[in-house]
């Protein structure tokens, strides 16, 4: 069977996202924005100076034509844009303020996803994390209900049989340190959401920890039952339960054993959420070292529409398997 | 905009921001501790610091102030 991202890559083609570039002076950036439109994966649009850009595609060699250039100091096009933003409900950025940040390609770009001429933001090879998230939260907005921008991870592990094969999603390995149990719900909503644009698949998501059902007791325990309350309350329509220990979350027979009553999750989660940033980091890299894993991401989530950060040391190929990740994710967010 | 304008004006940017009564509050409210909140109300708020005083207090700048007080200094400076 084709690994999951060489699914990916054939699902990007069945429904082409427009991605905004605002890094693409970049070298590595350019040729993965270059490499995914030529190939027909995505419709690429570089955001910056346009003249400086078109000097850098000729040099390095690209055809202009598979490139939708978009010029940041296009004042018409900056003034359209920003019309269609403020004119949209609950926007906090006003003209002036908006104007002043969108001298930035980063920002640029944000608000041409907001007012829908561009379907994902791909950036994090000049910008840091924080810098993206921001940018993000500012313009593109939280989907609504959601406390935190938290990321999964979508782990293939060699030998592992889940409910989804090799295949299992985890978070937050990433970005919010030591969520209260509100955001903890959110970042288990955020996850089902994902999922299920990325990979079409049926969330199961266990909120996992060191106790299943009451096993165990104390205020480590009590946050992620707690947060299990508020993701049910918010989202009954998503199966996300907890608190549930990694081995009754995903083994039938474990599952069987600790868990005695009726359970959408228990023995065959495909998203499995950790308690807080150490337990994340930590569950990741034992995943990598001696589950051999390979683990794709961390895929930024709780934005309205899909915000991509990637790695500032990435290479060429990782960023174009993140490009076309956030641009199915994109296509799956519409339906 | 003197120092008292500029009290009363974040005040009021506090208030829609958090959804405070301003009658609560006042330059000694800690941030963290009384409004609470998620990080992204402080982004609201910065926003609105800036659309309405026209003037652009750094997220992480505002994130550092403790109290209110502490933040209409920091916005002063840079007026």
């Amino acid at each position: 069977m084709a690994n999951i991202l060489d699914r990916l890559y054939e699902k990007a083609k069945l429904d082409v996202q427009r991605v905004a570039f605002p890094e693409a002076d970049n070298e590595k950036m350019m040729q993965a924005a270059y490499e995914c439109g030529r190939d027909g994966y995505i419709v690429p649009i570089l955001v910056g100076d346009a003249e400086q850009l078109k000097a850098l595609c000729a040099q390095r060699g690209y055809d202009e034509g598979v490139f939708t250039f978009v010029d940041v100091n296009n004042e018409e096009y900056k003034n359209k844009l920003i019309a269609a933003y403020v004119a949209q409900p609950g926007r906090i950025l006003k003209e002036k303020a908006l104007g002043r940040r969108m001298a930035d390609p980063l920002y640029f770009a944000a608000v041409m996803q907001a007012v829908d001429e561009a379907d994902v933001t791909f950036a994090g090879i000049n910008n840091t994390t924080g810098d993206v998230i921001l940018a993000g939260q500012m313009v593109v907005g939280l989907q609504p209900g959601i406390a935190t921008i938290s990321s999964i991870g979508l782990c293939d592990i060699p030998g592992y049989e889940g409910s989804e094969g090799s295949l299992l999603a985890i978070g937050d390995s990433a970005v919010c340190t030591n969520p209260n149990a509100e955001q903890l719900a959110s970042i288990a909503i955020s996850a089902c959401d994902t999922v299920r644009s990325l990979l079409d698949w049926e969330p199961r998501c266990a909120l996992v920890c060191y106790s299943t059902r009451g096993s165990g007791q104390g205020e480590l325990i009590d946050k992620v039952i707690e947060a299990a309350k508020i993701a049910n309350q918010q989202r009954p329509d998503l199966a996300i339960e907890g608190e549930l220990q990694l081995d009754a979350a995903i083994v039938p027979a474990v599952a069987a054993k600790k868990v005695k009553e009726d359970s959408r999750v228990a023995g065959k989660a495909n998203v499995v959420i950790w308690p807080d940033l150490n337990v994340g980091n930590v569950a990741v890299k034992l995943i990598q070292q001696f589950g051999r894993a390979d683990a794709y991401g961390p895929m930024l989530q709780g934005f309205q529409k899909v915000v991509c950060d990637c790695s500032r040391g990435a290479p060429v190929s990782e960023i174009k398997g993140n490009v076309i990740i956030s641009a199915v994710r994109a296509a799956g967010m519409k339906k | 905009m003197d120092r008292k304008e500029l009290e009363a004006k974040i005040l009021e940017l506090v208030s829609t921001s958090y959804n405070k009564d301003i009658s609560t509050l006042s330059m000694d409210t800690r941030i963290k501790e009384d409004l609470g909140g998620a990080s992204v109300l402080m982004v609201g708020l910065v926003s609105e610091i800036e659309n309405e005083l026209d003037v652009l207090v750094q997220l992480p700048v505002a994130a550092a102030c403790k109290t209110i007080g502490e933040l209409v200094d920091k916005t002063e400076e840079l007026l």
